[in-house]
């Protein structure tokens, strides 16, 4: 074990990956030269060489299809697409090809690349830079969807991500680049997707909360603790595809009451989308109606303020488990 | 919700009659409610425009909730849900709370409220949480009997356990073995055969609380006498003989009435109630008479029975009877009563004993008046007499004043002619 940042993590499950296999490249704007823009890449051009860590220009599209493409040779790429934002670019080379090649040739041919953008707000970067898509990406059939919020997890996710046959949308939030953890030095540490972590156990409520948000709900759950006697399970289901639906079911069917956080929009969100699993699988279980706590429904706004109350934060957290516990005994 | 009737806790919006957005003068009709007794026309005590309504058709609230908001004459409609629309553009404040709403503290860690029986229509939905039917139907547990104690008065998981119930037997896991019946919601033909069940209107459901309230709350005994209704038969018999086309004739239960609001003004404690531990005592004497309505038992009043001539009380009760089968009666001709009068001779039932109608003091069941041989100075001579009971309120209607009272009633229908002063 060791402590590192999650930027420090990233940095060690990407040169693990390459020492272990050298069909690992990466491309991305500058990330070679620059050791790019959030300095995951620190150091691996001086390491690899320029021939497996390339600067590319500035075009999103031709970025992520040259990943496409060298992944169908027999590649395995990591590209990088300096913010979410910019992922719209490649839509059409994620969404047509990426996701959909395996699928055109009946898996004769693989695509296994991994496309890491950074995202989420906070960092006053406007409405072009700051956004949350993972429900975008979650919608799209070929598509793996991971969101670490630990650097453990941002380690093992993007070893499992790298070692995977599927394309893999790999979003990293910006204000988690500096978090500490305790990570594993283990060179084989491998968080598999699909597998959801239980951060804090309860039997009141239960708050499943994704990236950051997998923090607020922590906060959140302290402060529910501490200051209402409400005891919340938190979840971060660490993969939104292959989702660990059993664990979020089985907290379910214990609390009865769910809460789900997340940065993005609130329509047609990761929340949406869950809690349109979780009625289908445990309606029988539910005592309250599931709430969500999303983004604002606006663009991101620069003003600090503004974004700032654009954002969940943990007392939104608080006042929507309060909602769903309207009624409720506390636990004996 | 306004209090439209005297044991009115909640009631029932049927219709509005005036839209978001209207302007509302004072005495317009603005929204029908249906109490525990009626269905009622509100008219509007303010003047404005109606800028909202709060309380959907098909909606039961309890007595001093926000039903509508009327406004300034003019003032806008209150913005509705936002409807998946974005947010507030930029050039206005900006909305900084995200999806969820934030909840007093204080409201959620408030206690439960107290359960008291839910009133609902027959048929109306029961809003309960999946968990809360779940568990009620392992159970056994009627959701109908239960008030919810979640947001919107949604039964929750809590309010299904307060409630008490035996758990199900352990054979509810069906055994492969055992030819289980289906857990379906056909009801198996019981050793009663099969069972229908019968939704209780909201009027049979006040009658079914008020009467069990009364005999769990009210201690009654039972007073009985016989009255010689001789001359009261031949007096009616003089009063008919006398009577023009059209005029209403009185009948004996109109000589009860009147006999009953003669003794009670003279026993203020028959014309009382026992009420939060204190006896009231009423200036007024108002008797209901039971009237059996469709399916269900109504009681009209006749107000200021004792200063009333007996065919005026003819008059009356016929005309509150006749509203009761119509069923156009309205609260205040059932509400202020302070005694009851019930008859049940009309069936040839010659003596009963009846519930009291809380929370008055007492209540008279009167049976029919039967040709019977008599013994009259010594001599078996025909004689017609008539069975009437009173059930007492202990607590405010003791053994001696209770029989002293009846024996007025008594004394005023043995000798008819009192009834006229």
């Amino acid at each position: 074990m060791a402590a590192m940042r999650m930027r420090e993590a990233l940095n060690a499950a990407l040169r693990e990956e390459m020492e272990r296999d050298e069909s690992v490249v990466l491309m991305g704007e500058d990330i070679a030269v620059f050791e790019g823009a959030f300095k995951v890449t620190q150091g691996l051009m001086d390491q690899f060489g320029e021939r497996r860590v390339r600067d590319t220009p500035i075009s999103e599209n031709t970025i992520v299809g040259t990943g496409v493409g060298a992944a169908m040779a027999g590649l395995r790429p990591v590209v990088e697409l300096m913010t979410v934002n910019f992922s719209l670019l490649a839509f059409d080379q994620i969404i047509n090809h990426a996701a959909a090649i395996p699928y055109m040739f009946n898996g004769q041919v693989r695509v296994p690349l991994v496309i890491r953008m950074p995202g989420g707000g906070g960092h006053q970067l406007g409405p072009t830079h700051s956004h949350s898509f993972e429900a975008m990406f979650l919608q799209i059939p070929g598509l793996l969807v991971a969101c670490p919020s630990t650097a453990a997890d941002g380690k093992g996710l993007l070893k499992a991500a790298i070692r995977d046959d599927n394309p893999v949308i790999f979003v990293e939030h910006e204000t988690l680049y500096g978090i500490r953890g305790e990570v594993p030095d283990d060179p084989d540490h491998i968080v598999d997707f699909g597998s959801a972590a239980v951060r804090r156990e309860g039997g009141d409520v239960t708050i499943i909360g994704i990236l950051k948000m997998a923090h607020e709900a922590e906060r959140a759950a302290e402060t529910l603790a501490s200051e209402h006697g409400i005891e919340a399970e938190v979840i971060d289901p660490r993969t939104l595809r292959p989702l660990d639906l059993d664990t979020i079911l089985e907290s379910v069917r214990k609390t009865n009451r769910v809460v789900i956080v997340e940065e993005g929009w609130p329509h047609g969100g990761v929340g949406a989308n869950l809690a349109a699993l979780i009625q289908e699988q445990a309606f029988d279980h539910l005592d309250a109606p599931i709430q969500r706590v999303t983004g604002a429904d606006v663009p991101m706004p620069y003003s600090k303020r503004l974004e700032q109350s654009a954002i969940p934060h943990p007392e939104h957290v608080v006042s929507a488990v309060l909602e769903t516990m309207i009624g409720a005994k506390p636990r004996a | 919700m306004p209090r439209l009737s005297d044991s009115m806790e909640e009631g029932t919006v049927l219709g509005w009659m005036k839209a978001v957005g209207d302007e509302v003068a004072v005495g317009d009709e603005l929204v029908e409610i249906e109490t525990d007794k009626a269905n009622m026309v509100y008219e509007s005590d303010v003047a404005g425009t109606l800028v909202e309504i709060l309380a959907e058709e098909g909606a039961t609230l309890p007595i001093g909730e926000v039903i509508a908001r009327v406004g300034e004459a003019g003032e806008a409609p209150a913005a509705g849900g936002n409807g998946g629309r974005p947010d507030a553009a930029p050039e206005t404040e900006p909305e900084p709370e995200p999806a969820a709403p934030a909840v007093d503290e204080a409201e959620a860690s408030e206690p439960a409220p107290a359960p008291t029986p839910p009133a609902r229509e027959p048929g109306e939905r029961i809003k309960a949480s999946p968990l809360a039917r779940r568990i009620a139907a392992e159970r056994n547990v009627d959701l109908a009997a239960l008030r919810g104690s979640g947001p919107g008065g949604r039964i929750i998981k809590a309010d299904v356990e307060d409630a008490g119930a035996q758990p199900a037997p352990e054979t509810a896991e069906p055994e492969p073995a055992a030819a289980a019946p289906p857990a379906t919601a056909e009801r198996p033909e019981t050793a009663r055969g099969a069972v229908e069940e019968v939704e209780l209107t909201r009027l049979q459901q006040t009658v079914a609380r008020r009467m069990a309230e009364s005999k769990a709350t009210a201690p009654h005994f039972y007073l009985t006498t016989e009255i010689d209704m001789s001359r009261a038969v031949e007096a009616r018999a003089r009063i008919k003989a006398a009577a023009g086309e059209g005029d209403v004739v009185p009948s004996f239960n109109d000589m009860v009435v009147k006999a009953c609001a003669i003794a009670l003004r003279e026993f203020p404690r028959a014309n009382g109630a026992y009420r939060d531990g204190r006896v009231e005592e009423y200036s007024r004497v108002n008797i209901g008479i039971a009237v059996a309505a469709q399916d269900a038992l109504v009681v009209p009043t006749v107000f200021d029975a004792d200063a009333k001539g007996l065919r005026q009380i003819a008059v009356e009760s016929r005309r509150v009877a006749e509203r009761v089968r119509e069923g156009t009666i309205t609260p205040p001709e059932l509400s202020g009563g302070t005694f009851t009068v019930s008859n049940l001779g009309m069936f040839g039932v010659t003596s009963f004993s009846a519930v009291i109608n809380p929370p008055q003091a007492g209540i008279l069941a009167v049976g029919s008046i039967e040709e019977v041989p008599v013994v009259r100075d010594g001599a078996i001579v025909p004689g017609q007499r008539m069975t009437v009971n009173l059930a007492c309120d202990h607590r405010i209607l003791y053994g001696a004043d209770g029989a002293r009272f009846l024996a007025r009633v008594r004394d005023l229908l043995e000798e008819p002619v009192f009834l006229a002063l």
